[in-house]
């Protein structure tokens, strides 16, 4: 059995381990707190923007364009696909970063001919080390994210797809369903197809055609640049969220765990005192009956 | 004086939301203004100047970067990157972005980097126009 000290010792170090584990919690709340605020604040843009563009779509049929697909045809093009993978700068959130990277293997498995622009200090290292390919001047942090960043992040992809390096461009990020519950996704984003706007609830039908200003084509082509930079910037908010609260949990059990195991290292600490106390006192009382025994 | 309702969505914020008696945006072909009961109609946005007058209000000014405007129904909905109201705007460091970019284009770069400059000089001289203009006309 472990002597008083040790288990003092260990007491100690699991002591100093929860508070740091706290400390983690706490400010990974805090930042989730206003990384959702942010998220609130771009939706109604994001949203509005979607749906125009849908509405584009539908009202003009005859749309040509680089960005879309052809009417009625999903089928995969050839070349190379440019993927951008948000995953975070640390370890320490459960099975965040993993779930991402999973995503991301599955999505080189189908095709493997995939430029991987990685967003975050642990997919970086994870693809280095397994000598997978990635674009390496691309050092983007996963903290803080702003429209400013999303902005360079999609100016980039995009030149690629205009310049047709790129033909098909995916982005995986982890997607918050509800407060509990997170999921890894891959979306495409570039070339759009029609199936990929989701009609939102209420919408108006369209009664009167629209006239463009100058013509449709110049009109999306000024309305695409906002949209990618609108859907990464929400894709690295969604992911930044999601990290803090998958942290959040991860931190809040390893609370638990050291609340248990204090409580169980003060049960035997206790119980080694009590008996260390026990011995003593026998010994004592022994050697005082021995002692008596000699003087009689 | 007759109004509609207009929505300014930027990408960070909601703008404004209200009635309106008329709209002023930057298009690709020259300043277009909006009055109640206008045409349907969509319209890309160049980085610019946006007029808008609140009723019972001083016209309103802010400076938008590019997007797309839509009118439907004595509904306007814009939908622009950022939008800055003058007060808003730094224009020392607006001054500060202008020169970087300036400078990052004369050196020769990339295209890609060309591009990011020229786009980062436009915004910075529309913010320094709007400045000047300043938020009382």
């Amino acid at each position: 059995m472990a002597g008083t000290k040790e288990i003092k010792t260990h007491i100690q170090s699991v002591q100093e381990t929860r508070k740091i584990t706290n400390a983690m919690y706490l400010i990974a709340s805090t930042k989730l707190r206003r990384a959702r605020q942010e998220l609130d604040n771009t939706r109604p843009y994001f949203e509005a923007l979607r749906g125009e563009i849908k509405r584009i779509f539908r009202t003009v049929s005859d749309v040509d364009s680089r960005y879309f697909y052809p009417v009625n045809d999903d089928t995969p093009l050839e070349g190379t696909y440019g993927c951008l993978v948000i995953t975070a700068d640390k370890g320490l959130a459960g099975s965040y970063n993993q779930n991402a990277i999973r995503e991301a293997q599955r999505l080189l498995e189908q095709h493997p001919d995939t430029k991987l622009f990685v967003v975050g200090e642990y997919g970086r290292r994870f693809f280095a080390q397994r000598n997978i390919p990635i674009e390496h001047s691309f050092l983007y942090t996963a903290q803080n994210p702003t429209m400013a960043r999303a902005r360079e992040i999609s100016a980039l992809l995009l030149d690629g797809f205009d310049r047709g390096e790129l033909k098909e461009i995916f982005v995986i990020y982890t997607d918050m369903e509800s407060a509990m519950s997170f999921q890894a996704r891959a979306a495409r984003l570039l070339p759009f197809h029609r199936s990929h706007f989701v009609t939102p609830p209420g919408e108006r039908a369209v009664t009167e055609p629209f006239e463009f200003l100058p013509s449709v084509k110049p009109v999306l082509d000024n309305l695409m640049p906002s949209y990618v930079s609108g859907f990464i910037y929400s894709a690295l908010i969604d992911s930044f969220c999601c990290e803090q609260n998958a942290r959040m949990s991860a931190m809040d059990s390893a609370n638990q765990n050291a609340e248990s195991l204090l409580g169980e290292l003060s049960l035997q600490f206790n119980r080694v005192r009590q008996s260390a106390i026990t011995q003593e006192i026998t010994e004592v009382s022994a050697g005082a009956r021995a002692q008596r025994k000699k003087k009689e | 004086m007759e109004t509609f309702q207009v929505h300014i969505l930027a990408a960070d914020k909601t703008f404004y939301e209200g009635p309106c008696e008329s709209l002023v945006v930057p298009t690709s072909d020259g300043e277009q203004g909006i009055l109640a009961h206008h045409s349907a109609m969509i319209a890309a946005i160049q980085p610019g100047l946006l007029r808008y007058q609140v009723p019972g209000q001083p016209a309103r000014l802010a400076a938008i970067s590019p997007g797309m405007v839509k009118v439907e129904k004595n509904d306007v909905l814009v939908l622009v990157d950022s939008v800055e109201r003058p007060e808003e705007i730094d224009a020392v460091r607006a001054q500060r972005e202008a020169d970087q970019a300036m400078e990052a284009l004369l050196q020769k770069k990339s295209r890609q980097e060309h591009q990011i400059a020229q786009a980062t000089l436009a915004r910075a001289v529309n913010r320094l126009r709007v400045k000047a203009i300043g938020p009382n006309n």
